[in-house]
């Protein structure tokens, strides 16, 4: 990848803004218009971001595509650099923008279906993406962290006004969590900019200077304990469940397949790659609190009657897994953790997507209603068992390509908390199965008789995200080589 | 010459006795009375430290200059807006005005 | 030998395009499935005149057997290195030939068996896929690879067993059956793991080398091999992981017939016989795997003597005959044990297939509505029957070779009283076995209606049971040499399949310890013709004489509700704890605790707008005065 395709990094990001901003201007009820303008948008979005995963060469320098634009500098305590609109990836970044790619498209799509105030939820659903896209592609912290807030900001107005079920409760809560778990971060990157005293907040400046160790000690939990509250990181995940239950189905699946990773990747950027050492230090402290929130999430699962409860918490159990390989300190396991945001993204999107499909007919969602539901809807149920049987890491799918890097790398440092982690997944068959012997399997429940076949949007999009989990499981090799020789080349303190 | 902690003492004094004034006086007009002490006292200071520190220099009569001006409007200002109060409440007492309240 | 991966890709792509696009093929695709396996069945042939050409003197020379390696996952340039690989040896030569030509009988049968049935096309997918991971998982030369498989096999068979969904029942054995298994795949996969650790390679011969070599600790090699074990019990259905072979039986049977009797469940036993040079070097482990083998072999025997479905009591014999495998493997005797894997995948699917003739004609599985077949269903009766003594031991039948040697190799071997045990075990195994057959072909007829549906079963099912009755009486003769020669091996089975510690064997009779057995298998029979012969009486005299031994073997030693009092109370208690911390601590306390507490606060602070100026004018002056402390202090 070279210095001009920094364009097109830029573009990630612009893109969804310009849409948003386009969208403004076209009336509300032209929702051809509409449609049109998002489906354009979303398909260049998504080729973009595969051109920027397949381009990225992994055995180039780390950061590719680079490139600054000056915003503010030589004022105040600004040296030469100060602000920059600077763009950059490496290889997990990549990836991370392949998810979000991939899972905009199924997002659009079945949001065309929203009839209340499309126009608006389309603008907002935007610069949201906007954000996600900028966050995974800026190198410089003040930048990134203005991203990041676009990103966070949108999902108070799209769970409040379109949501469902205690939408008022969830959004504020969401919103409370999260923005508390911001100002952890901004204490952090203004100390982080202070201690450096360079005068510019760049980040491949700032990895390479040397932070004082009781620094990093102090505001490396910072980073983390921020980062993880949008991560779901364990003792932080209560807005998890009750956030992603109250969200309209493009919501669901933008924010626990694509944010919940930005909280992961902040972890990785913010804290890991700026305080190595700290890192270390605290690693133990992460694969605790990564085993806790996988066993803690799995058992919580198994009790839940509400199909997007069981979501919720199952995804609190598979960041748990991300965090779990964030602790173990080496290669494989950070490849693995890095693996299972992608893999888990794409999962529990396509989870989502059914969820919403399911929920938009028949307004319920309590796993004891259904039963049999395999006869009256077969496509959904085929998609739902894909995504099952991915959660739980079956082979042949992206689960368990994630997870085996994982339980690995976590019996490499240690070996009884990766024991641990593979008899979760065992739990996690089990609330799966359970779920699917109650709600696909068995005699037909006749309240349900009306319900249709999920509609074509619907199929396409969760055929997108289905061949998504196939091709990761059986081919990982183009993302195992983007992210293992960024793991191995440019994060400190992880070794093989 | 009179030492200058002499000044600064009286000074003090007044300036104290103006705070006291402001806090515990109920009356608005006496509330004003002691601002003006407390600002005598404060222009008192200023001048001392001129004539005692300051040699050729005079910032602190220009200062005490200032005072006096803003004290001035200061007081037209505030004599005026008691005016009101005592037309609306019937009463000069400074606790009547306690409607902004939780 | 190197392009043996298309052995499982053919039937792969057969799942492929049956799962897709059955309803635009004719008939549904069964067809289509039936040419696919009988080309593998072609091609096993070509692997095997291969193979035959890696016999130099007698001795087995391994070279390009490991030929095709791709590589899947490569972190720090082979630091970490995943890849498809394949192996082919002796062990891998038993299990082919046995997994595609069941395969092809139980398809062929399954034409009949299934017509009509809803989602027929559907069916012959799901088998596709079940053969193609299992010829992946006997030809994978990685541990890693042989999981995925494994998981793969298990994902098949939750699919068949759960065939016929409407029913609350089949979806919820298909549930057991995939989680109980999983819990032995903790097992597998942690033991895989471990063994990683050490050697940092998947490939099973290295790590056979490795553990030869002395590399590994001891007490590590034997918690990893265990580990591995507990997959092998899972998939095996040994005790404590056999529940969930009974309950299979929901599904069809056919699929009963491949997966539950001759293919899937002896994945395990596989993983064992593959992995037995290192058993070897940490005896303890092996021990684990003799005395599960032999408790598993004794309790499923007893659970089948009173069993009454007659699917039932074959799931609870191929549960003990899994015993006697693993029996075989735990004293070192890979011949004896691949031998009656063998052997008993023919006359185990005869019986199921024979069975579900049965079922097929006369919709009955309860042998108390059933007896007097006979007459109406005398290709059954003959294949069924010549399967069960079989299954007995009676002389000269395959069973008898198999178990012989198992046996054998036990009293030489073994400690005798496992010897005693076993022995006995092998009688039950003839008597459980007469009773069935005597309940269900002979005396008089229990169900009128029952009686009067059932007819002789087409063609198309009886030709592969009286293909399998063959079989059922020829495959034991391998064991000679003269056979095995004509067959283009070097010898019988014990010089092509032999673990170099057994070193090649000749077969030799040895006439008293086969006279013996023999006379234990007639004892047993001749005891089941007594007990249940005409109407039973012996039987029912027997039943009452002791009640309470009955009820416990007709109720599974009552471990399924162990279990699920167990699951019931740690499990869902754990949850209900977890969920109520979650609740409590974490939202209500914690979280919206917070934002009432931040709320208290609020409502506490706002009296300080008290509206009085004089309070105003009192925070201004200590507001300053503080300011004035601090200034002047930093100064």
């Amino acid at each position: 990848m070279t210095e001009s395709d920094a364009v097109l990094l830029l573009a990630l990001f612009l893109i969804p803004l310009g849409t948003a901003a386009l969208l403004m201007l076209v009336p509300s009820r032209e929702r051809s218009l509409i449609v049109g303008l998002t489906a354009a948008s979303s398909l260049a979005m998504f080729v973009i971001s595969l051109y920027v995963f397949v381009a990225y060469d992994f055995n180039g320098a780390q950061f590719q595509g680079v490139d600054a634009w000056n915003y503010m500098h030589n004022v105040g305590l600004l040296g030469e650099e100060g602000i920059q609109l600077k763009v950059g990836i490496d290889g997990i970044a990549a990836a991370m923008v392949l998810l979000t790619g991939i899972v905009i498209l199924p997002g659009t799509w079945v949001s065309w279906k929203i009839q209340n105030r499309m126009k608006d939820f389309f603008i907002l659903l935007y610069i949201l993406t906007a954000g996600v896209f900028g966050t995974f592609v800026m190198l410089d912290m003040f930048m990134w962290f203005l991203l990041y807030e676009t990103a966070l900001l949108p999902m108070y107005l799209l769970i409040a006004v379109w949501g469902s079920t205690r939408k008022e409760y969830g959004a504020m809560k969401l919103m409370m969590m999260l923005l508390a778990g911001s100002i952890l971060i901004f204490t952090a990157i203004f100390a982080l900019y202070a201690e450096a005293g360079l005068g510019t907040f760049d980040m491949v400046d700032l990895y390479a200077f040397d932070y004082d160790e009781d620094f990093q000690k102090i505001y490396f939990p910072m980073v983390a304990v921020g980062c993880g509250i949008l991560a779901a990181m364990f003792p932080f995940h209560s807005w998890s469940p009750d956030g992603h239950a109250s969200a309209p189905t493009a919501v669901s699946m933008l924010h626990a397949g694509v944010l919940m990773k930005l909280g992961a990747f902040g972890i990785i950027r913010l804290g890991f790659q700026m305080m190595p050492e700290g890192g270390e230090f605290w690693a133990p402290a992460l694969i605790l609190v990564g085993i806790t929130a996988a066993l803690y999430g799995a058992i919580s699962a198994l009790r839940q009657d509400d199909l997007k409860l069981m979501t919720g918490f199952s995804s609190i159990s598979h960041m748990g897994y991300v965090m779990l390989g964030l602790g173990t300190m080496n290669v494989i396991g950070w490849t693995g953790a890095v693996l299972q945001m992608f893999a888990h993204g794409i999962m529990t999107a396509l989870f989502f997507l059914l969820i919403g499909a399911m929920y938009d007919q028949s307004h319920n969602r309590d796993i004891p209603n259904f039963s049999g539901m395999a006869k009256q809807m077969p496509i959904w149920t085929v998609f739902f068992v894909i995504a099952g049987l991915a959660s739980l890491g079956l082979p042949g799918m992206s689960g368990f390509v994630a997870e085996v890097h994982i339980f690995i790398g976590t019996f490499r440092a240690y070996p009884v908390v990766g024991g641990l982690a593979v008899l979760t997944a065992a739990i996690t068959a089990t609330y799966l199965l359970r779920m699917f012997s109650q709600v696909f399997f068995g005699e037909f429940n006749p309240r349900w008789s009306e319900l249709k076949e999920i509609t074509y949007a619907e199929r396409a999009g969760a055929a997108v995200l289905a061949g998504t989990i196939l091709l990761l499981g059986l081919w990982p090799s183009p993302w195992v080589d983007r992210i293992a020789t960024t793991i191995e080349t440019t994060i400190p303190g992880v070794h093989l | 010459m009179i030492p200058l902690e002499n000044f600064l003492i009286l000074s003090a004094i007044l300036f104290a006795t103006g705070l006291y004034g402001v806090l515990a006086r109920r009356s608005a007009i006496l509330i004003l009375m002691s601002v003006e002490l407390m600002l005598a006292a404060v222009s008192i200071n200023f001048i001392a430290f001129a004539s005692y520190l300051d040699g050729d220099a005079f910032s602190g009569l220009i200062f005490a200059l200032f005072v006096i001006t803003v004290a001035a409007a200061e007081v037209g200002l505030a004599l005026g807006i008691v005016l009101r109060l005592f037309r609306e409440r019937q009463t000069a007492y400074v606790d009547s005005a306690d409607s902004m309240k939780w | 030998m190197e392009q043996v991966w298309i052995l499982p890709a053919i039937p792969f792509a057969t799942f492929l395009v049956l799962g897709l696009f059955n309803r635009f093929i004719p008939r549904r695709g069964d067809g289509l499935a039936v040419l696919g396996m009988a080309a593998v069945v072609v091609l096993v042939g070509v692997v095997l005149a291969d193979f035959q050409n890696f016999f130099v003197d007698g001795i087995f020379t391994p070279g390009g057997e490991h030929a095709y390696a791709e590589e899947w996952v490569d972190i720090g340039q082979g630091f970490f290195l995943i890849e498809f690989s394949t192996y082919v040896d002796s062990v891998t030569m038993v299990m082919l030939p046995v997994v595609s030509f069941v395969a092809l009988m139980v398809l062929v049968y399954s034409i009949g068996y299934m017509k009509g049935e809803q989602r027929y096309g559907w069916y012959f997918a799901a088998l596709s896929l079940f053969v193609s991971a299992m010829l992946l998982l006997v030809i994978s030369g990685n541990l890693l690879q042989l999981y995925l498989a494994w998981e793969g096999v298990g994902l098949a068979s939750y699919l068949l067993i759960g065939f016929y969904w409407e029913r609350q029942a089949a979806a919820e054995a298909a549930k057991k059956a995939f989680i109980t298994t999983r819990i032995g795949d903790v097992g597998l996969l942690i033991g895989i793991i471990l063994l990683w650790r050490v050697t940092g390679s998947f490939d099973i011969q290295e790590i056979i080398h490795a553990a030869q070599e002395g590399v590994f600790d001891q007490t590590y090699l034997t918690v990893a091999m265990i580990f591995l074990f507990a997959g092998a019990a899972g998939k095996s259905a040994q005790f404590p992981f056999h529940v969930w072979l009974p309950d299979a039986m929901e599904g069809p049977t056919p699929v009963s017939a491949l997966i539950h009797a001759a293919t899937m469940v002896v994945a395990g036993v596989y993983l064992v016989a593959r992995m037995l040079p290192v058993y070897d070097e940490v005896l303890i482990a092996r021990d684990v795997v003799l005395y599960t083998g032999l408790l598993t072999a004794l309790m499923a025997a007893t659970m089948g003597l009173v069993a009454t479905d007659i699917k039932r009591v074959l799931a609870f014999s191929t549960v003990s005959q899994l015993g006697f495998m693993f029996v075989a493997l735990g004293v070192g005797a890979l011949t004896a044990a691949m031998f009656h894997l063998f052997t008993h995948a023919f006359f185990k699917s005869l019986l199921f297939l024979g069975s579900g003739s049965v079922i097929h004609a006369t919709d009955e599985q309860e042998v108390q509505e059933l007896g007097g077949l006979r007459k109406k269903m005398p290709v059954t009766t003959i294949t069924f029957t010549i399967g069960s003594l079989a299954l007995a031991g009676l002389p000269f039948l395959a069973g008898f070779w198999s178990k012989d040697e198992i046996l054998h190799d036990l009293q030489k071997h073994g400690p005798m009283w496992a010897y005693v045990v076993l022995a006995a075990t092998a009688a039950l195994t003839a008597i459980y076995t007469t009773r069935v057959v005597l309940l269900t072909f002979f005396g008089k007829p229990k169900n009128q209606q029952a009686y009067d549906r059932a007819h002789e079963s087409p063609p198309i099912m009886t030709v592969p049971l009286m293909i399998l009755a063959a079989l059922a009486i020829v495959a034991g003769f391998v064991t000679y040499t003269g056979v095995g020669e004509a067959l283009g091996f070097v010898g019988g089975i014990g010089e092509v399949v032999y673990l170099p510690a057994e070193g090649a064997h000749r077969f030799e009779l040895d006439w008293a310890f086969a006279a013996g057995a023999s006379a234990t298998a007639v004892a047993g029979v001749v005891i089941g013709v007594a007990y249940w012969w005409g109407d039973a009486k012996r039987a029912a005299a027997a039943r009452n004489w002791a009640p309470e031994l009955h009820q416990l073997f007709a109720r599974r030693y009552y471990i399924d509700e162990l279990y699920q009092a167990v699951i019931n109370n740690v499990v869902m208690g754990a949850s209900r704890v977890v969920a109520w911390f979650d609740k409590k601590v974490v939202n209500e306390t914690g979280v919206d605790g917070a934002t009432q507490f931040i709320g208290f606060l609020g409502y506490r602070l706002k009296f300080l707008q008290t509206g009085r100026i004089p309070n105003y004018a009192l925070g201004m002056a200590l507001g300053v005065a503080a300011l004035a402390v601090v200034a002047i202090g930093t100064t």
